[in-house]
């Protein structure tokens, strides 16, 4: 039994610091992931790519898998979405990339809550599920963020190694593509990490929350700062802050900590667009 | 040496509005040509073939001596590389954070290699064209802050600095003041007389034609109408007809104008 205050506090932190390192992580890769994705004016691509993860995970808890196996499924429903959009020739297609996240969002959310009914009547528990929908940041544990920070490595490299590419997609994947730059095969790659890092923090943030770190990081940073290298530190930094900063707080005053996180983050959307504007 | 373009017998009917049927054109290498033509004519279209961006049906289409539509996805993206295009519609996306320097760059990303970064003599060649074009105080200013001719000049840097061996330019005025619409002009002569780069210039105007521009060749509903030197091609009579108004077409000191309502003769 701890005797001391001190050694409560130390306690206190050591329970916490995981979901902190989750908090900030989450905040960190979907910054760095919104950079890109509200450049290209898609933010809905996080919460359709949420939904896809959790109706894949719906389906392969209908199949018998359970806890940290979902992930498997749930990883598959975001990849099928993502290679839908990324494969999608915009030169070719007559619909505009928010078009069809709306089509496979609602496609994607009826099999979600399809596979939700179809347990009920199965009589199998769908808590597992429901879970990833709203997140449970304050049950983050090691092995999360161990999982989180090998998917946030894995999309820094991906950024860094084709950071001149997705510049210039960014800008314009047409005029990229007319220029040479293989920008379907660079955008679909980014968009399958994007899949991998979001069903990853799926389970710890959930995907209302994923939506508000992808989107006020990145559009607080695209009003402060001129240059993409810029934006996307900023974005990364700004997302790992409301991660962190939002989570403290919540603590700090008894509140909901994911309520407190995305209203961290709108927050400094808020002052960003006020000091760009003084 | 091969011709820049050499197109025979191309049906492309990929769009709704414009189906392209070509017989023969020819752009020869060093040349700066003017595809000129009425809304839907095909010359966008034109382009896109060239470009191996559009399905072609029928024909071939052979680009810097490489036939385009048998290329696989690799060697089409290899081509494109040694081809500036700067294309009729900008991104409009004016909250992104890019800068001018960093658009220029882009005309470096393919040919730096997938994956690599820039050089220093990339990033050399791109301040070199910055300032070529005269927009070295904007360097670093956001692209969308910037006026829409600055922002013409920009795209026109990001091919120069491709460093190609043809360039591709549709509408590069569209929308833009006469004294803007003016400055562009004399750019892309100036960037041919100095260059000697092949350029197919696809414009509306007559004004548009730059000095050098001594070859035009005329689309209408996605066929050749007409082809030859601007004072043969563009005569008061064929401009009247094309665009089916009456129009009095002025050469004048290399350059060229049309008076609205003046009459069906030279």
């Amino acid at each position: 039994m701890p005797s001391s205050p001190a050694e409560v506090r130390m306690i206190d932190l050591l329970f916490w610091a995981p979901v902190m390192a989750g908090g900030a992580l989450a905040g960190a890769s979907s910054g760095m992931l919104g950079t890109f994705i509200v450049g290209m004016r898609i933010p809905f691509l996080g919460v359709c790519v949420a939904h896809a993860a959790l109706a894949g995970a719906v389906f392969g808890s209908l199949a018998g898998l359970a806890g940290p196996q979902l992930l498997l499924p749930a990883l598959a429903g975001a990849m099928v979405t993502s290679l839908s959009l990324g494969l999608l020739n915009p030169g070719h297609a007559r619909l505009d990339d928010n078009t069809v996240l709306s089509a496979l969002f609602s496609a994607t959310m009826g099999l979600a809550f399809l596979g939700i009914g179809l347990h009920g009547r199965y009589g199998q528990s769908d808590h597992d599920v429901r879970s990833l929908l709203w997140g449970s940041l304050n049950f983050c544990r090691w092995r999360d963020v161990w999982l989180m920070l090998a998917a946030t490595a894995a999309l820094l490299i991906y950024v860094v190694a084709f950071f001149k590419e997705l510049r210039a997609i960014l800008f314009s994947r047409p005029l990229a593509e007319a220029s040479g730059i293989r920008a379907t095969a660079v955008w679909t790659g980014f968009l399958v990490l994007t899949a991998v890092t979001l069903t990853v923090n799926l389970q710890t943030v959930g995907g209302l929350m994923i939506y508000a770190l992808i989107n006020n990081p990145a559009a607080a940073a695209f009003q402060l700062v001129r240059g993409c290298r810029r934006a996307l530190l900023w974005s990364a930094g700004l997302g790992a802050f409301s991660g962190l900063g939002g989570f403290l707080l919540a603590a700090l005053t008894d509140l909901p900590s994911g309520a407190v996180i995305v209203l961290v983050s709108s927050a400094l959307l808020g002052l960003a667009t006020l000091l760009r504007h003084r | 040496m091969s011709p820049a373009i050499e197109i025979h017998n191309l049906l492309v009917t990929g769009t709704d509005r414009c189906r392209l049927d070509v017989a023969d054109f020819r752009a020869e290498p060093g040349t700066l040509l003017a595809l000129m033509g009425p809304n839907g004519a095909g010359k966008t279209t034109l382009l896109h073939a060239c470009l191996g961006l559009a399905t072609v049906a029928r024909g071939t289409v052979r680009v810097l001596g490489t036939q385009v539509e048998t290329l696989s996805a690799a060697d089409r993206a290899r081509l494109r590389r040694r081809i500036g295009y700067v294309p009729q519609i900008l991104s409009a996306r004016g909250e992104l954070p890019l800068t001018v320097r960093e658009v220029v760059a882009i005309g470096r990303t393919a040919r730096a290699g997938c994956g690599r970064r820039l050089t220093r003599e990339d990033w050399q060649t791109v301040d070199r064209w910055i300032d070529q074009l005269g927009l070295s105080s904007l360097a670093h200013h956001s692209f969308g802050e910037i006026s829409g001719g600055e922002q013409r000049k920009t795209i026109l840097a990001r091919a120069m600095a491709q460093e190609p061996e043809l360039l591709l330019l549709d509408e590069p005025t569209a929308h833009l003041d006469l004294g803007w619409r003016e400055r562009i002009v004399e750019t892309i002569d100036t960037l041919h007389s100095q260059t000697r780069l092949g350029v197919i210039l696809v414009c509306h105007e007559l004004e548009v034609l730059p000095v050098a521009c001594r070859h035009v060749v005329l689309l209408n509903q996605g066929r050749v109408a007409a082809n030859g030197t601007p004072e043969s091609v563009l005569t008061s009579q064929s401009v009247s007809a094309l665009y089916g108004a009456r129009f009095q077409a002025v050469h004048q000191h290399g350059r060229h104008a049309v008076i609205p309502g003046g009459g069906a003769h030279d």
